[in-house]
């Protein structure tokens, strides 16, 4: 095995004293899904905003392909090939669904043409491309979020943050959205995403690594975390696994 | 080196003259989040209405205060829904379209007082204007005039006042509270709408008594709004937009600037230095002095 | 579409035609200043309706640019075309140097800050001795109304189609509005939306520049008042916003209107000109209130719906299809 794609590196991130995300640990190798999971609070957005570049952690460093990138603007780590999504989807929502993925396009292709050609394959990819023409914000929630996806992908990104893309979809949505995640594993992305629908996580992720008040409580196959009690009391009072 | 104290007296004098103009401005900013451009009109026109009330009644300035914090208070409260319904709009950039809104009140009230007032300037006299207070350091004579030593007892009491209503009554709870989280607030049973309505009745209020002061201090025209606007924004960016604590000390500092610009280089420059000191803080320290602004 | 550039150049045709129909002196110069006053309002728009930031210091890019010119002309004997460019440049540089601090900020910090720029700047052309003080400057004279006449039009012809195709068909457009939208996720996608706001606050700037330039060798006199006063800014912001954000159009015909207006109104009633900017004020502030999207916003989202409309007579888009012109 060669150096992993990404090395969090006993990364703390502290808002006015309060850590977010306190010394975590992990590891992602070249085309794993890893599942980011834990109970409301427990610091998976921020350790997500932390990997992205939105915030520079306060301790710790995070490598990317062998770099140190910790505390490298997100504008540039999404040129370095950093891809993600929000949580609460942004999209572009004046520009029509094209625009909003021409714009992401330019990472990679900066002239118009090559970029708008890559992102009519994108939306092919993501099935959105007979809503290309349409106003963003004229989508509803299952198609912001694919929005979402198809910006991040348009990116052509190695490492992929997913924040939640499958949550708040109906059962046939939801499917649709995991075969996507699926088919993008199969095009050699790395993927590491936040869920909070445990189904999702547990049937599509490689390995699972557990949060709870900002601290790795748990890493492994899935089968084996769902069994950790430490895990178990986390989640007490929360939805069952 | 004799002219120092001096210079750091009237400096302080001035310095709390401008709180009340940042305080008020800064209130009204936590609460809706919007810059009010006007806020240099309302104490030019809170001066007008003083020095016209004052050549009427004969009464003293200060002795004025109230009655014309309870116009401008009122007018405050009938223009804030207007206010209010173009930064809650759907439509484009409200934030935007809100500073777009107070710059054409700005505009119109500019226009409106050198349509009724002229171009000339004018003071308000008051009966302990022409009286000063000399003090003798060891020395150092320094010269506290009494209607300075008035605007800053003036500005102590209203920063008190404010201080109080906003840490010890429901009302300021309530304001704090809705600065702070505006969805949350309106969760929890308060009024954004009406709130918002009496902070900004309150806020256009304290600028047009201070215009008053002002007037009885410096002198007043037509076109002072301008000048008083920037200072406001110095101050508040100086100390953090929407820290309330910082307020003082920005106003202080830049009192401090003034009279030293004033004293010891040429008053002219003045504007330009509040301008290179503003654009510093924002390179070094983009939340104020103290950084803790939003 | 291609209808509205075939009438654009129409009109183009017709102006190019103007001083060899209109003898009248009085005349062309008011056209010719129209056309300023055309270049000034798209160009304070490709800041506020593209990025969404709002310069209320405008005019200290025109002042720059005119007094940049005077100087140069005055004192160094330049030829006008080479003060020209110059002006261009310096104002800026001008925009370079006030951007870095306050572009990274919030819109209102940026609004203010271009203010209190613009009040600094006309501060020192007050007190400086080289720009002759509350007297201002006069520049050599060049009586040619005609030469201005298409001087303008060949400018500010350029301006528009150079916002024009840096903004609706380069990728440059496309980031500008990315960022106006919605800044955190165009950050994900690779864009530096300081860096972006920077490069569209000069391209503002630069045109500014130049018509003060201009203005200043036709007018040949400027003084701090004239070319750095408020108005300069408070009409091409009027005439925006008034004209429709976000568009190339749009403040061009809001200048168009608030310009023929003022005209009018200046040459009837010249004993009331503060009354303007009562009228002013009221226009902007009303315009905020019942036609936040401009009248040309207004009028081409209500042609578009109706084209939606007889499309899909049943479906109705509940979209909002103005929100983008603001």
């Amino acid at each position: 095995m060669s150096e992993p794609l990404l090395q969090v590196n006993a990364v703390t991130k502290t808002f006015g004293g309060l850590h977010a995300v306190f010394q975590v640990s992990f590891q992602m190798n070249s085309g794993e899904i890893i599942g980011l999971i834990g109970p409301n609070g427990a610091g998976k957005t921020t350790l997500f905003n932390v990997i992205s570049g939105f915030y520079a952690p306060n301790k710790g460093q995070i490598h990317f392909k062998g770099q140190d990138i910790s505390g490298k603007p997100p504008y540039k780590l999404a040129v370095l090939g950093i891809g993600r999504t929000f949580q609460v989807v942004k999209p572009f929502a004046g520009l029509t669904v094209l625009e909003n993925v021409i714009i992401a396009s330019f990472a990679k292709h900066p002239k118009r043409r090559q970029a708008e050609q890559h992102a009519w394959k994108i939306l092919e990819t993501t099935g959105l491309a007979d809503r290309a023409n349409a106003q963003a914000s004229s989508l509803t929630l299952a198609g912001r979020k694919r929005l979402e996806v198809s910006k991040a992908l348009a990116l052509e990104p190695t490492l992929l943050l997913l924040d939640e893309v499958v949550a708040g979809l109906n059962p046939t949505e939801a499917d649709r959205t995991i075969e996507l995640i699926l088919s993008l594993r199969n095009m050699g992305i790395t993927i590491l995403i936040v869920e909070h629908i445990m189904r999702v996580i547990m049937n599509i992720s490689d390995r699972v690594v557990v949060l709870n008040f900002g601290q790795k409580i748990a890493e492994g196959i899935p089968r084996d975390v769902a069994m950790d009690s430490g895990v178990i009391q986390a989640y007490l009072g929360e939805a069952p696994l | 080196m004799e002219l120092l104290p001096q210079a750091m007296i009237d400096g302080f004098l001035i310095g709390g003259i401008y709180i009340t103009i940042a305080i008020g401005f800064s209130l009204a900013y936590g609460v809706m989040h919007i810059i009010d451009f006007a806020v240099g009109e309302w104490i030019m026109l809170g001066a007008f209405l003083g020095y016209y009330l004052n050549l009427w009644t004969a009464l003293d300035p200060f002795f004025l205060l109230p009655a014309i914090f309870l116009v401008f208070a009122l007018i405050g409260y009938l223009v804030q829904p207007l206010v209010y319904r173009v930064i809650s709009g759907k439509k484009g950039n409200p934030v935007l379209m809100g500073l777009v809104f107070t710059f054409g009140l700005a505009l119109m009230f500019r226009g409106l007082a050198l349509t009724s007032f002229g171009f000339y300037s004018h003071s308000i006299p008051s009966t302990i204007s022409q009286n000063s207070y000399f003090l003798n350091m060891s020395g150092v004579f320094i010269t506290i005039p009494y209607v300075r030593l008035a605007g800053l007892l003036y500005a102590l009491a209203i920063t008190l006042v404010l201080h109080f209503v906003l840490k010890k009554t429901n009302f300021g709870r309530a304001v704090r509270a809705l600065a702070q989280h505006r969805e949350a607030s309106g969760l929890m049973g308060i009024n954004a709408k009406r709130i918002s309505s009496y902070v900004y009745g309150i806020y256009v209020g304290l600028s047009a008594m201070t215009g008053v002061i002002i007037g009885c201090i410096f002198t007043i025209n037509a076109q002072m709004g301008g000048d008083y606007t920037v200072l406001a924004f110095f101050i508040v960016v100086l100390a953090g937009m929407g820290y309330l604590a910082g307020v003082p000390w920005a106003a202080f500092l830049l009192g401090l600037v003034q009279s030293f610009f004033l004293i010891y280089l040429n008053p002219s420059y003045t504007l330009m230095a509040v301008f290179v000191i503003l654009f510093t803080i924002l390179l070094i320290s983009p939340k104020g002095l103290f950084g803790r602004g939003v | 579409m291609s209808r509205k550039y075939l009438l654009l150049i129409l009109a183009f045709g017709i102006l190019l035609a103007v001083p060899s129909v209109i003898q009248d002196t009085f005349f062309l110069r008011i056209i010719t200043e129209a056309i300023l006053w055309i270049g000034l309002a798209i160009s304070w728009d490709v800041l506020a309706g593209y990025t969404g930031y709002l310069n209320f210091g405008h005019g200290a890019f025109f002042g720059v640019g005119a007094y940049t010119t005077a100087l140069l002309m005055n004192l160094c004997g330049c030829p006008f075309f080479v003060a020209l460019p110059v002006a261009g440049v310096v104002a800026g540089i001008v925009a370079l140097i006030a951007g870095i601090p306050t572009l990274r900020l919030k819109g209102a910090y940026f609004a203010i800050a271009t203010w209190a720029l613009a009040r600094a700047v006309q501060q020192v052309a007050l007190v400086m001795d080289i720009t002759g003080g509350p007297d201002g400057m006069r520049l050599p004279t060049y009586l040619h109304p005609g030469f201005f006449y298409y001087l303008m039009l060949g400018v500010v012809a350029g301006i528009f189609a150079l916002y024009w195709f840096l903004l609706e068909k380069a990728p440059f457009g496309l980031k500008v509005k990315a960022i106006r939208e919605d800044d955190q996720s165009a950050m994900s996608l690779g864009l530096n939306p300081t860096k972006i706001k920077l490069q569209a606050f000069i391209l503002s700037a630069i045109p500014a520049g130049i018509l003060g330039a201009i203005y200043a060798y036709w007018i040949t006199y400027i003084d701090p008042a004239s070319v750095l006063g408020d108005l300069v800014t408070d009409q091409a912001v009027v005439m925006a916003v008034f004209g429709g954000l976000g568009t190339l159009i749009g403040p061009a015909i809001g200048a168009i209107i608030i310009f023929s207006f003022k005209t009018y109104f200046w040459a009837y009633l010249s004993n009331y000109q503060v009354l303007y900017l009562i009228i002013l004020g009221g226009v902007i502030a009303a315009g905020v209130v019942f036609l936040p999207n401009g009248i040309w916003g207004t009028i081409s989202g209500y042609l578009q719906t109706r084209r939606t409309l007889k499309q899909e007579p049943v479906v109705q888009e509940k979209t909002d299809k103005g929100a983008h012109h603001v």
